[in-house]
């Protein structure tokens, strides 16, 4: 059964139809990406299953649930986790209280006022897990919007993988960084899927990156699948090599 | 907590039970202290809402003083006791504003705190309005505080003004202690997640509506128990307790005392009290040199005192 | 009966019509600038003010015309010393200003022109019924209804066929991309202020005909504006224009049958808009913030 099937899913702002009939079935365990020249649509289409807004037309499963109609606070809490393209953390806050409302809204406390000891001791654990997870234990104390680009996406993966997620959607993770911060983010992303068995939906326009990681590709521009397939028939679809490089390509 | 968190606690609460004392000395009174205490509950209880979740209302007023009518009126039609009439006011109030809560928290920014303006100005017409219940513009008289009888003691809060003080500031003092407890907790730090990034938090699996509703009722619950307090100190309320300069007054106070601070919003109460007081005894014309602050606060000081004293530490 | 009610209506819609003036106004400044402007009031009052002191020298139509000019003119100083400096930042900081401005403004008012209500000459030919049956429909109320309208109509000419207006309609939608065409949205953002402020001044100038001149003139008035625009929707001019008309019609026939809600029925008319379509009637979905 797909983790996430998304049916003839159709978005329209007034005059302009940004998603056109789009259809996606994501199985569990799969890593698969999303690519596409500028302005395809791709984190519009993102926007669609993370609940953002409602499509014109369509229909979105997850987990065999119907979540067309839900709230992103709903699906997030049916194991939905997103990143977004310009890093999205409470940049005031440390590290280590970034990931501490994350934990916390997890396991259930986002009402108590105040916490048991068991419960503190599980949460601390968990605290513990995800900073080294994430490369960031030893910059707990600092300002999250002071570090680099690189560790604020890791915080911000992080705080995605506090949830506990069935599916994760990272929306251009490495977006505006150097090749070893790419290198860093590529690497945590491929121990995500690897070892955790994590689904994982990628938008990126790092070909490298998606090439070495996705199993299967999507393609979209003008906000309708131009193809879709496993990395090498991707690369060979002229297709898609017109989209991206225009006529010259031919 | 950092020792300098502790000191400035530690410090607080020594200056707090000794206001009545040195109050004199730099040329108050004790009713002035309290309320000072009063004010400084109420912009604190604001903060938990502007400060700590980040959303602005600016009709905080119509709960302070649905507190202190719902109070007034207890005793005055009831003969409810201290105690007992605090708490119908704290009722009226939180009611209202869980009502009223559901109804703005679709709304947000400049528009929530339009509309809070608005539903405050309701309040101030009702109270206005409805003579044979609230005495109309001339305020509900005809009561007054009586004293507090525990079955083994009585506190005479009547006549004794240092007493009324100090069962003034244990009423403010349990009130505090929950409030650092929430904030400290982890609906407290949710709340705060709110304020620093509402789409991440939203991103998190937060309800972001229903918990603004949440602080908002919270926020108003404390204030309605100052509004009440401050009904019992006067043996008065009347509409002004309502109006929207009152709200805009708890807002400055807690600019002025810094926002981000937990004691923040006293000290800008102490400072506007005192201010307040002291230009009032001068000149007819205070209204102007009290808009001269605001207009000086939010050009000059916007961190507020704590806030530039923070900033001070930290660098 | 029915000319009481007709009367009522009538009041109403001259009442509605300072609302809808008024709201005009301060849902001018603050689509585009994002500022609640709460001296809009305060100016209103300086305005009539303003307009009495000139009086003697250069009449009512003159004082109609200039008054209002030198209102938008001290709102023009006060944008850019005070407000500009606000702009981008937190609504509570504009909020807090202006509320302390009004203070200060009301005051020096009081301060300059004393406290008492002061006498206001409108013209008399102007103040005779036109009509003997009916009778409240004297001359100054129908030249006030005309004014209105005439300011309204070219406010709304203003903003769709000029193109300062066409700024100012495209800077409420996208503030950035209009300056990254290279209009000067600093001077616009304070052109559009001064003319919300010029609008409070007119208003006042009329209202001291109507109501009689006193320094809290401005103070009832600024309430209802605010929930006009909250029931004719945000960002909607027009939305606001009807839902100040409204609110003072509905508020008219409370008159004639709860007396004593007067005030209250707007604030419920807000309440079920707010229940029922939080946008308010006009307002566009989606302009939360």
């Amino acid at each position: 059964m797909s983790l996430l099937r998304v049916k003839e899913a159709t978005k329209r702002f007034g005059n302009l139809l940004a998603i056109d009939d789009v259809s996606l079935s994501v199985e569990p365990g799969e890593l698969r990406a999303i690519i596409g020249p500028n302005g395809a649509g791709k984190t519009t289409f993102f926007n669609l299953i993370s609940g953002l807004f409602a499509p014109t037309a369509g229909a979105i499963t997850f987990a065999e649930r119907d979540v067309t109609a839900l709230l992103p606070e709903q699906r997030v809490r049916l194991g939905m986790a997103r990143t977004f393209q310009i890093t999205e953390i409470f940049p005031e806050l440390t590290v280590e209280d970034n990931l501490r409302v994350a934990v916390e809204l997890a396991a259930g406390h986002g009402l108590s006022p105040w916490l048991g000891r068991a419960a503190a001791r599980g949460i601390n654990a968990r605290l513990e897990e995800l900073l080294a997870t994430g490369n960031l234990t030893s910059k707990r104390n600092h300002r999250v919007g002071a570090l680099s680009h690189g560790d604020q996406r890791a915080a911000e993966i992080m705080m995605a993988l506090a949830l506990k997620p069935r599916l994760l959607l990272l929306d251009e993770p490495t977006a505006g960084m150097g090749d070893q911060e790419t290198y860093d983010v590529a690497r945590l992303v491929k121990r995500l899927h690897r070892n955790a068995g994590l689904t994982i939906l990628l938008i990126e326009h790092d070909m490298r990156l998606v090439f070495n990681l996705a199993d299967r590709i999507m393609v979209l521009a003008e906000g309708r699948v131009l193809a879709e397939g496993t990395p090498q028939e991707i690369a060979a679809n002229e297709n898609v090599q017109r989209a991206y490089l225009g006529e010259a390509a031919k | 907590m950092s020792w300098r968190r502790r000191a400035l606690d530690l410090g607080v609460i020594v200056a707090l039970l000794t206001m009545p004392y040195w109050m004199a000395a730099v040329g108050g009174y004790t009713e002035l202290a309290t309320r000072v205490v009063i004010m400084g509950l109420a912009a604190m209880s604001l903060n938990f809402l502007l400060g700590y979740t980040g959303v602005l209302s600016f009709g905080h007023a119509a709960y302070f003083g649905l507190g202190g009518y719902g109070a007034a009126m207890a005793i005055k039609y009831w003969n409810w006791g201290t105690l007992p009439a605090i708490a119908a006011g704290a009722l009226a109030a939180t009611v209202a504003a869980a009502l009223i809560g559901a109804l703005i928290v679709r709304r947000r920014g400049v528009y929530f705190a339009m509309v809070t303006i608005a539903f405050g100005q309701v309040f101030f017409f009702l109270a206005f309005r409805w003579n044979a219940v609230t005495g109309g513009d001339d305020g509900l008289t005809g009561w007054r505080r009586q004293p507090i009888d525990f079955g083994f003691a009585q506190l005479d809060i009547v006549r004794n003004d240092h007493a009324l003080y100090y069962f003034v500031l244990a009423v403010f003092a349990v009130c505090v202690a929950v409030m650092a407890r929430l904030i400290a907790s982890p609906l407290g730090r949710s709340l705060v997640a709110i304020r620093e990034n509402e789409r991440r938090a939203r991103f998190l699996g937060l309800a972001i509506e229903r918990r603004i509703w949440l602080s908002f009722v919270i926020s108003c619950f404390f204030v309605s128990i100052a509004g009440a307090l401050y009904a019992l100190l006067n043996n008065f309320i009347d509409p002004r307790a309502l109006r929207f300069d009152l709200s805009g007054n708890f807002v400055i106070m807690a600019v002025m005392g810094g926002m981000r601070s937990f004691w923040g919003p006293l000290l800008g109460a102490a400072i506007f009290v005192a201010l307040q007081d002291y230009v009032s005894s001068r000149t007819e014309n205070w209204m102007f040199f009290i808009g001269l602050v605001f207009v000086l606060v939010v050009r000059f000081f916007p961190r507020g005192l704590l806030g530039v004293l923070a900033r001070r530490g930290a660098a | 009966m029915s000319q009481l009610v007709l009367f009522n209506v009538f009041n109403g819609l001259i009442v509605g019509a300072f609302y809808a003036l008024m709201a005009l106004g301060l849902s001018l400044i603050m689509n585009l600038s994002g500022v609640i402007n709460f001296a809009h009031g305060a100016f209103l009052a300086l305005g009539a003010y303003l307009a009495y002191t000139l009086i003697p020298y250069i009449g009512f139509w003159g004082a109609l015309i200039v008054a209002p000019i030198l209102t938008g003119a001290l709102g023009l100083v006060v944008e850019r010393l005070l407000i500009r400096p606000l702009y981008g930042g937190d609504t509570l900081y504009s909020l807090l200003l202006t509320f302390g401005l009004a203070y200060m403004m009301e005051d020096s008012i009081k301060y300059v022109w004393g406290a008492q209500s002061l006498p206001f000459q409108a013209p008399t030919w102007l103040l005779s019924p036109l009509s003997s049956q009916y009778f409240f429909l004297t001359g100054y109320r129908v030249f006030m209804i005309v004014i209105v309208a005439a300011a309204v109509a070219a406010l709304f000419i203003v903003l769709g066929y000029t193109r300062l207006g066409m700024r100012i309609r495209a800077g409420t939608r996208d503030l950035e991309t209009v300056s990254t065409l290279g209009v000067n949205t600093r001077l616009l953002r304070s052109v559009n202020f001064g003319l919300g402020v010029y609008i409070a001044g007119l208003a006042g100038v009329l209202a001291a005909g109507l109501l009689g001149l006193s320094p809290t003139i401005g103070d009832n008035l600024i309430m209802p504006s605010f929930v006009a625009i909250i029931v004719g929707g945000l960002g909607s001019l027009v939305g606001t224009l009807i839902g100040g008309l409204l609110i003072g019609v509905v508020s008219g026939l409370t008159a004639v049958f709860f007396p004593s809600a007067t005030e209250a029925v707007i604030y419920v008319m807000m309440g079920l808009v707010l229940l029922i379509r939080p946008r308010g009637l006009f307002g566009e979905e989606g302009r939360v913030h």
